[in-house]
């Protein structure tokens, strides 16, 4: 994905120049098919190259890192030819630099010589592989994180490279649109596997060096000294062994936003400059939510959360999405407790004190309380397509089910799962593609697994409440107090937003959609029924979305909405409004 | 005013004493006659623990400006001139006894305070008295050798807040080597009981056994005296409260130790029910506590930044001892030790016809790279295994001497299993520890590293002990058997031998802990129970004809049906208004929110136990708002005396 980060970047390069930024994109789409084809076929045609030859297994895909992200996500949204913010982009690239400039060292030749010479970054960045990270191909691979990050600057530079072409040849490329389509399956799995890094990204920037010497002819000056610019930081990246990943992130309104993150940056610290951006209003519902296509499972990431470790587990051509949205369930738990910790089947309405009360109780003492949910859900069998009935406990220590014949007393039970290793999804669909008996499914699978095996296990509840409160009790038995943390910390936010923004007419108007109620709630269909481009899970979701807003409405959503509306600004528009 | 003649027993003088007959008058207060009673014996001695208890009355006569008339005091009362503070034989939760002197005249809420500062424990008001379990009178012989008391009689009564600290424990323990001896017995778990003496214990069969044990608590209203305790008898102190706010491990060493021998007593007595796996995980804390307590010197608390600091020194030695290397590598070396070795392979998935196949294999950096042989190992490894975040799982057997380490390593596609046979028990204690360590996202250099090996071996010594070789000797003191460490329901489902490797798995988690930590651990685990903190009362519910049993929760009442066993209904203490008790025909009622009213009969405990616990869980949770260090003593006697209070 760093390639297409790159020729984004250049894009707003030329942005500058007054071309269109549709057929920049699409040209740009079309470089990069073309860079993957060569890599491609260079990597075929030279076998005998020692450097090249591939471990024979790789148990896990750690050591490709880089390649863990999808691609997929940043050419499609080129192929779209979106509007990416790309100044955004390079303003977070220059703003990396500036902070590693300070702790560059001084023995950088590679560096010197990308200066001096503008054709020579290709070639100065495969020397540089074989000084660093290369060393892996010629005696022991180095540690992993070397390797990425080696991966992830090769890359970008690679890109930065095509950049520099495309600006050579506007013209040309135009017209070569069509194969960038094909990027995902022009890479077959096979050499995809096979691939050493380190060496497919030397060997494509060779080739790149003679592809030059043979087209360059006019070159544009200001495009050129942004790609260098982005060269140098990129440097300087790679010296502060700090690993950045250009994500692009779904937005609820069918649009996307290309951005920079840090390896050491928290799900909270990204939604919090992402919603700096996007003007949306302050809503603690506010969720980075990984989908899994291909598992149709999605899942909010919790806050704390490092963002870049839960994304390097997607594969390299994963169709999986990030998404930006409200959704209500990541922090219902605190805002009705007790239809979360009480373990009770009818919904209450409790008043705020006790619910205060509550959730000190089960979050503030020495150890966490986790809900006592117990009932019987429906487990899918292992390769098969049917469900069997099972009375399942939640316990601290993991998920318990009743053997047969038995009594559920603590001695008995078996255990099903603990809980270290697994996240918890939500499922999509799963009635038409696993014909499940209800819509309301979970699954729990260890992060980095992402297409289907027996090691995914399937769980379906009777209804929609059951399903929120086993996921939720999951969530408290993994995270704990973390979880009751981030919540405090994202009304915070919210509060502090509010106050701040009382006088700002615009984030009263942005605010609006999250705190009025029938607002709310066509915000949240609205969100899911934008999700054209997810197909067929995206309806479940909506399905899902809007059924829990139909069950929690009862009495409690009112105080859920109320209970945003502190800052006095924001009442004063809803009593304008009704 | 007439004068008449007041006969007063002096214990001092002996049981065999007449009693000293003084001459009063109905106006002289008790501070009078209590001077002319000093006055008569000619002893001159320190007489100021001392004042009258009135036995017709079962009262002491503690206000000395009363006059005998507002006492109501004639001729005819017995009175006794006694110490208020009296020995006591005290059961602590770790099983040892002390004796010590405890407040006899002040209500037993004031005198659990007295022994509790005593013992350097804070947060006393979730600590109170009770009665013991009567032992069976069988083993006159054994109970007479094995019963040790610590004396702390000598301790001097303090009025001060708090003691003041030397070398961590309160001045009173650093007087002697014999006092510190009995605080290190305080400070410092016990070592896991004997499986004979586990299985010898009585262990509650049901719920109604375990309600029955509550019906021995003291009324924290009422004085020691009032409550027929004499002289020298024997009480248990344990946590009553099970609501235990700030645990400071700094100030709470006693406190916490005492606090996880109760939780382990819990366990191993089947007091709680848990799961197989949390019995296992149990027993690995126990076994990892026991182990690091030994090593551990008392009081000093590890830091891990020097032990990181320790081994990086002696690996730079060894560098620097072998072959000359260049500056960069020896700093990769030093971050990056790695293991080298011959192993075999197998992956269960693929029915070859060779399970196991050799390779050199190399681990470095939670990666484990094969190559075909030694020799081959600078060149392109033949596969790669990166160990982060996947599961390992022994299968070891020293009988048959194998040693399987088994891995499942994420995959996009799934779990890849495979497992890895070393040759002996020196290599797999290496290699497991490595991807333990890596499985956790450590490396090598991590300083866990050591005490990981260490705790393998061990196991597997627990292991060779177990198999009945009987070469315990040979084993010394580092092997435990593993029957100390689970309750006896899992003697019987599985052999020792199987147990050991249950035990092993679960260490896993738990190998790095401190002392401290995995004290806290251990008490947290126990908190996380879904049974935990219930203590039971078998009741009779107005209207029902049945018993029932009431489980009183730090948060909630519920209601549980004796035939099935099942939770029938719950009531927690934030939604009730007011709980009332008539003291007549001793029956309870509490109203909830929601008109919702319940009354109940105690069968198995006074109606006052039940009175206090829930008064006393209310007060406890009224702490953390108060914010203050002082105990509100009169509130939590306000919310649990009863009506002699009001």
């Amino acid at each position: 994905m760093e390639q297409v980060s790159d020729d984004e970047l250049d894009h707003g390069a030329e942005e500058d120049s007054d071309k269109e930024d549709q057929d920049l994109d699409k040209m740009f789409g079309a470089w990069l098919g073309e860079l993957d084809k060569l890599t491609q076929s260079l990597d075929d045609g030279r076998p005998q190259k020692a450097l090249q030859k591939p471990p024979l297994r790789q148990e896990t895909n750690m050591a490709n890192f880089s390649y863990r992200f999808s691609m997929y996500n940043i050419n499609e949204a080129l192929n779209q030819g979106e509007t990416v913010d790309l100044d955004a982009l390079m303003a977070d690239l220059c703003s990396i630099e500036q902070e590693l400039s300070t702790i560059s060292r001084p023995n950088s030749t590679s560096r010197g010589q990308s200066k001096g010479q503008q054709r020579a970054p290709g070639r100065s960045a495969s020397t540089k592989h074989t000084g660093t990270g290369g060393g892996g191909s010629s005696n022991s691979r180095p540690a992993a994180s070397n390797i990425s990050l080696d991966d992830i600057t090769s890359q970008l530079e690679k890109a930065s490279l095509s950049m520099d072409e495309a600006a050579r040849q506007t013209s040309s490329s135009s017209s070569s649109t069509g194969s960038m389509g094909g990027v995902s399956e022009q890479e077959a799995p096979s050499q995809r596997s096979s691939v050493n890094s380190a060496c497919a990204s030397a060997s494509s920037m060779d080739s790149l060096d003679i592809d030059k010497v043979m087209t360059a002819s006019e070159e544009e000056q200001a495009a050129k000294l942004k790609a260098e610019k982005i060269r140098v930081a990129l440097e300087k990246i790679k010296e502060a062994q700090v690993k950045k990943l250009v994500i692009r992130v779904h937005m609820s309104d069918e649009s996307s936003k290309t951005m920079m993150v840090d390896e050491r940056q928290s799900v909270r610290q990204v939604l919090d400059s992402l919603l700096d951006k996007s003007h949306c209003g302050y809503s603690p519902d506010w969720s980075l939510v990984e989908t899994i296509s291909e598992l149709q499972m999605e899942r909010i990431f919790e806050d704390h959360e490092n963002l870049v470790e839960n994304l390097l587990n997607w594969t390299r051509d994963s169709h999986n999405k990030l998404m930006f949205t409200e959704r209500i369930e990541k922090y219902a738990l605190f805002k009705n407790p007790q239809n979360y910790l009480l373990g009770r089947k009818e919904t209450s309405e409790m008043a705020d004190r006790n619910k205060e009360a509550l959730l000190e109780e089960c979050f503030c003492g020495v150890s966490v309380s986790v809900p006592e949910i117990e009932g019987v859900l429906w487990l899918k069998e292992d390769g098969k397509k049917s469900w069997k009935k099972r009375y399942f406990l939640l316990r601290a220590s993991g998920i318990y089910y009743v053997p047969k014949g038995k009594a559920k007393a603590s001695r008995d039970l078996v255990c099903f799962l603990q809980l270290d290793h697994v996240n918890v999804y939500y499922g999509q669909d799963y009635r038409s593609k696993y014909k499940a008996p209800t819509d309301y499914c979970l699954a729990l699978k260890h992060p980095q697994i992402q297409k289907k095996s027996q090691y995914i296990k399937y769980l379906c509840c009777d209804d929609v409440r059951t399903l929120h409160q086993w996921v939720n009790g999951i969530r408290i038995a993994k995270y704990g107090k973390q979880l009751y943390g981030n919540y405090q910390e994202a009304m915070k936010r919210t509060e502090a937003a509010y106050d701040w923004s009382s006088l700002s007419t615009s984030s009263i108007r942005s605010g609006s959609s999250s705190v009025s109620i029938p607002e709310s709630q066509s915000n949240h269909s609205g969100h899911s029924d934008s999700g054209v481009d997810t197909g067929s899970h995206g309806r479940s979701q909506s399905v899902v979305s809007s059924i829990f807003s139909e069950a929690w409405k009862r009495g409690t959503q009112i105080e859920e909405n109320t209970k945003v509306l502190r800052s006095p600004s924001l009442s004063l528009r809803l009593n304008l409004k009704t | 005013m007439a004068a008449w003649d007041l006969s007063i027993t002096v214990e001092d003088l002996g049981p065999d004493a007449e009693p000293i007959t003084i001459s009063v008058t109905s106006d002289l207060h008790v501070g009078g006659v209590m001077a002319r009673l000093v006055e008569k014996t000619q002893i001159t001695r320190d007489w100021s623990d001392r004042a009258l208890w009135w036995e017709q009355k079962q009262q002491w006569l503690l206000r000395t400006s009363w006059t005998l008339e507002k006492y109501g005091i004639h001729a005819d009362a017995r009175l006794l001139f006694t110490p208020q503070h009296k020995p006591l034989k005290l059961g602590l939760p770790n099983g040892i006894t002390l004796k010590l002197l405890a407040s006899f005249s002040s209500p037993v809420f004031s005198s659990v305070i007295g022994i509790c500062k005593m013992l350097n424990i804070r947060r006393p008001e979730e600590l109170s008295l009770l009665r013991p379990v009567e032992e069976k009178k069988k083993k006159k012989k054994d109970k007479d050798l094995t019963e040790e008391i610590y004396d702390l009689t000598e301790v001097p009564l303090t009025s001060g807040s708090r003691p003041c600290l030397y070398n961590g424990m309160p001045a009173h323990f650093a007087d002697s080597p014999k006092m510190e001896a009995i605080y290190k017995m305080l400070s410092v778990t016990q070592p896991p009981p004997a499986p004979e003496v586990l299985a010898k214990q009585y262990r509650p069969s049901s719920v109604v056994d375990k309600a029955h044990i509550n019906g021995r608590w003291l009324d924290s209203s009422r004085c020691l005296m009032q409550q027929g305790i004499q002289e020298n008898d024997r009480l248990w102190l344990r946590f009553k409260y099970y609501t235990f706010y700030d645990i400071e491990p700094k100030y709470d060493v006693v406190r916490l130790t005492q606090l996880y021998e109760q939780a382990r007593w819990a366990i191993l007595l089947e007091d709680i029910d848990c799961t197989e796996e949390e019995m296992m995980l149990f027993g690995a804390l126990q076994y990892h506590i026991s182990k690091v307590s030994l090593s551990e010197p008392q009081m000093q608390i590890s830091s891990p930044a020097m032990e990181d600091l320790e081994l990086a020194l002696q690996c730079l030695e060894v560098k620097m001892e072998g072959k000359s290397s260049s500056a960069s590598e020896l700093l990769e070396n030093i971050t990056a030790p790695e293991l080298n070795d011959y192993l075999k392979i197998f992956r269960p998935k693929k029915l070859t016809l060779t399970p196991y196949k050799q390779y050199w294999f190399k681990f470095q950096d939670m990666v484990i790279s094969s190559f075909k042989s030694k020799e081959e190992s600078s060149g392109e490894p033949i596969q790669q295994i990166n160990l982060k975040g996947c599961e390992v799982a022994p299968d070891v057997s020293l009988a048959s001497q194998k040693f399987i380490i088994k891995l499942r390593i994420p995959a996009p596609e799934g779990m890849n299993e495979v497992h890895l046979r070393c040759e002996n028990e020196q290599q797999y204690a290496q290699w497991m520890a490595a991807c333990r360590l890596a499985s956790k996202g450590k490396t090598l250099a991590d300083s866990s590293f050591q005490s990981e090996i260490q705790s393998i071996h061990t196991f597997l010594a627990m292991q060779k002990t177990n198999s009945g070789t009987n070469s315990s000797a040979a084993a010394g003191d580092e092997s435990i058997n593993a029957y100390s460490l689970v309750s006896p329901r899992y003697h019987k489902k599985n052999k020792a031998k199987q147990l050991t490797p249950l035990i092993l798995d679960a260490c896993r988690n738990v190998a790095e802990l401190s002392l401290t930590d995995a004290m806290l651990r251990f008490v947290q685990m126990w908190q996380a129970l879904p049974d935990f903190g219930l203590s039971y009362v078998v009741v009779r519910f107005k209207g029902s004809r049945k018993d029932e049993v009431l489980g009183i929760a730090p948060n909630r009442l519920i209601r549980i049906d004796l035939g099935v066993g099942d939770v029938v209904q719950t009531w927690r203490y934030n939604n009730m208004k007011q709980w009332n008790v008539n003291w007549d025909i001793r029956q309870m009622a509490i109203e909830f929110e929601g008109n919702i009213n319940i009354a109940f009969s105690c069968v198995t405990a006074d109606c006052k136990i039940v009175h206090e616990f829930i008064g006393g869980y209310i007060f406890m949770s009224t702490r953390s708002r108060e914010k203050s260090d002082t105990l509100n003593e009169d509130l939590f006697r306000k919310l649990t005396g009863g009506h002699e209070v009001h």
